[in-house]
């Protein structure tokens, strides 16, 4: 009992400064968001007057920075959604067909997908520029979607694959007795089996493309086709930034990745595929 | 309902041949046991009937029509995994179904043959419930109903009771046949239990190593075994096997092992030849002292109730023996024991075949 008691304090000790050193930036982003501008600065742990006159300027666009917000605002958002089912369709097939159907050259496939992880994104940057080019893509969400769909999908097959592996495979061969075909297999008792891995790796894309700055910033330029995270990087632009609405605007900004991890959360628990095989 | 036959079947994984040329037939509504020890290649040969496998070389003909190329689904067979292989993701309804909701059957049609399917097995109870709410016995028989629904020509099993216990394999085991006997579908079941294979099938295949030792009905192999592998995998306890050389002298012959003599009866075997005598537990018996016999020092007594089991040291080697009732015989005792006339079994060391009288 002691002991435990030990453990406690040891895992308070760790946990504290992490909970702080986490929350605390978000605390200020907050904090920022109720000041009015004046008060913005002033040290202080609470405003004197907390106000939610930012909220009311960042959702009724007043301000030249924010001439576009939600505009920009829904851009991210079909961005997002786009390259997270995406992304889904491309590494949920390669998956099934290289762990499920046994495809001969899967293995290779799966090789190159890890390496281009030794390959920094940012490198890709400038060659995905030239080539959105070459395809007249620029300035379309097109090129930022499949951008993102690039870079995601190595990965997000990767994983796949991994819990695709875990399917028992009597389930594949009974289908297939029952008359299934390779569709029906994928679609019947594939997707069904793999959901809890699909809405990981679905959120993992798609909370990837939300948060993507850098080739947000080089593929779209027109105020009305960028994304929040560069259309907030607008606002250092100027002399005076009113960081205030800055910080209410990122508070917005964070908003959807926080729900849909609380949405999914349940989803990506395991134990779909308890009682088809005995262990 | 079908006939199956199979006409020299091989198997090669890469270099590694698993199947040596295997034929034999089964006949239309048999239950045919595939039986021996874990590698023989019996699951091998049932997946390959299946269509989950390629055959290497030979024909695999169901009905008369030959299946080498003929995708698992148009084969028409429905298939028992070890692992059940139930759809997690659907009910007990579901899972029955599945086969026909995937040929487009109509709605009705499917609900109907459910619902035979789960009286025949005692599932209605448990239709509506997922695989995981299941105990292992229940999920055993949706996965046999999942079968029965389709109505198929040929019944595969595949070590379907191997991963229940002891109590709830019997009570499977004469499910499973009386489920044969109501719909007379020719099945064949793949086991590594001998007794399985004894209680439940019309015909047993003993394999062993990718070949067939012996095809026949169950006591047929357990009374003349063709060779020692088939005579110590069928039974249970296991026949005593002791080796030894043939003696004939003045018309009595007798197996002379490690100085231990052993009246043999009227059993072939020249005069000098190496051979193996075989004896099953239950044709051993307790000798009164006169008359040919043994003498070997009891090691085990292990009573059962209606049978007792005694470890026996003669000479070199160990016998077991059963005898009915409950004998006065203890650890350390020097008894006699005598071989039933006629119950020898005589194998070539050599080859391990049968030698024929």
């Amino acid at each position: 009992m002691m002991r435990g008691a030990v453990d406690e304090a040891k895992l308070l000790l760790i946990g504290i400064p992490v909970a702080i050193w986490t929350l605390l930036p978000i605390y200020h982003m907050f904090l920022f968001s109720i000041s009015s501008k004046e008060e913005a600065f002033s040290g202080k742990a609470w405003p004197d007057h907390p106000t939610l006159r930012n909220f009311g300027v960042v959702f009724r666009e007043q301000h030249y920075f924010l001439n576009h917000f939600w505009q920009q605002f829904a851009n991210s958002l079909l961005i997002a959604v786009a390259v997270g089912v995406l992304t889904l369709a491309v590494a949920a097939t390669a998956a099934f067909a290289i762990s499920r159907l046994r495809t001969r050259g899967g293995r290779v496939v799966l090789n190159c997908a890890l390496f281009t992880y030794f390959i920094p994104a940012a490198f890709l940057a400038v060659p995905m520029y030239k080539a959105m080019g070459a395809y007249s893509l620029l300035n379309s969400k097109w090129s930022l979607i499949l951008a993102m769909v690039t870079i995601a999908s190595p990965y997000a097959i990767w994983v796949l694959k991994q819990a695709s592996d875990r399917l028992p495979y009597e389930l594949d061969e009974a289908a297939r007795i029952d008359g299934a075909s390779p569709l029906q297999l994928f679609r019947l008792v594939y997707l069904p089996l793999m959901a809890p891995s699909l809405v990981a790796v679905g959120t993992y894309a798609l909370l990837l493309a939300w948060n993507e700055y850098l080739y947000a910033f080089l593929l779209l330029s027109r105020d009305q086709d960028i994304t929040l995270p560069v259309a907030l990087g607008h606002f250092l632009s100027a002399d005076d930034s009113p960081w205030e609405l800055l910080m209410t605007a990122g508070l917005v900004y964070a908003l959807p990745p926080a729900a849909i991890y609380y949405a999914f959360k349940r989803y990506m628990v395991a134990g779909l595929t308890t009682g088809a095989v005995k262990s | 309902m079908s006939s199956v036959s199979f006409h020299h079947v091989e198997k090669s994984f890469g270099a590694t041949k698993v199947i040596h040329g295997i034929s034999f037939d089964i006949a239309d509504g048999e239950f045919m046991v595939l039986v021996g020890p874990s590698g023989c290649g019996k699951s091998t040969l049932l997946r390959m009937l299946a269509g989950l496998e390629d055959i290497t070389s030979g024909t695999i003909a169901i009905d008369g029509r030959v299946v080498n190329d003929v995708d698992s689904k148009d084969r028409d067979i429905a298939m028992v995994f070890q692992s059940y292989a139930l759809y997690p993701h659907m009910s007990v309804r579901e899972n029955m179904g599945f086969r026909l909701r995937l040929r487009r059957a109509d709605r009705r049609e499917i609900d109907t043959r459910v619902a035979r399917a789960a009286q025949i097995l005692k599932l209605e109870p448990y239709l509506d419930r997922f695989p995981r709410e299941l105990s292992g016995g229940q999920r055993q028989r949706v996965a046999m109903g999942r079968a029965i629904v389709r109505d198929p020509k040929v019944f595969l099993f595949d070590e379907p009771l191997s991963n229940l216990d002891a109590k709830l394999r019997v009570q499977m085991r004469s499910e499973i046949k009386a489920l044969h006997q109501r719909l007379k579908t020719t099945t064949v079941y793949v086991t590594h239990d001998q007794i399985e294979a004894m209680t439940m099938a019309d015909r047993i295949v003993v394999m062993h190593d990718g070949r067939v030792e012996q095809i026949g009905r169950p006591l047929d192999l357990y009374d003349r075994p063709n060779n020692l592998f088939v005579a110590q995998f069928i039974g249970s306890p296991a026949m005593n096997v002791v080796s030894g050389t043939v003696r004939r002298h003045n018309g009595s012959a007798w197996l002379e092992a490690d100085g231990v003599r052993w009246p043999m009866g009227e059993v072939p075997g020249a005069e000098g030849q190496p051979v193996v005598f075989g004896v099953r537990p239950e044709h051993l018996d307790l000798a009164r002292t006169d008359g040919d016999h043994v003498a070997g020092d009891v090691i085990v007594v292990e009573p059962t109730g209606a049978e007792t089991e005694l470890l026996v040291q003669v000479g070199a080697s160990q016998v077991t023996l059963v005898t009915s009732g409950r004998p006065r015989v203890r650890p350390g005792e020097r008894i006699a024991l005598a071989v039933e006339p006629g119950m020898g079994h005589v194998f070539d060391r050599e080859s391990g075949q049968r030698l024929v009288d």
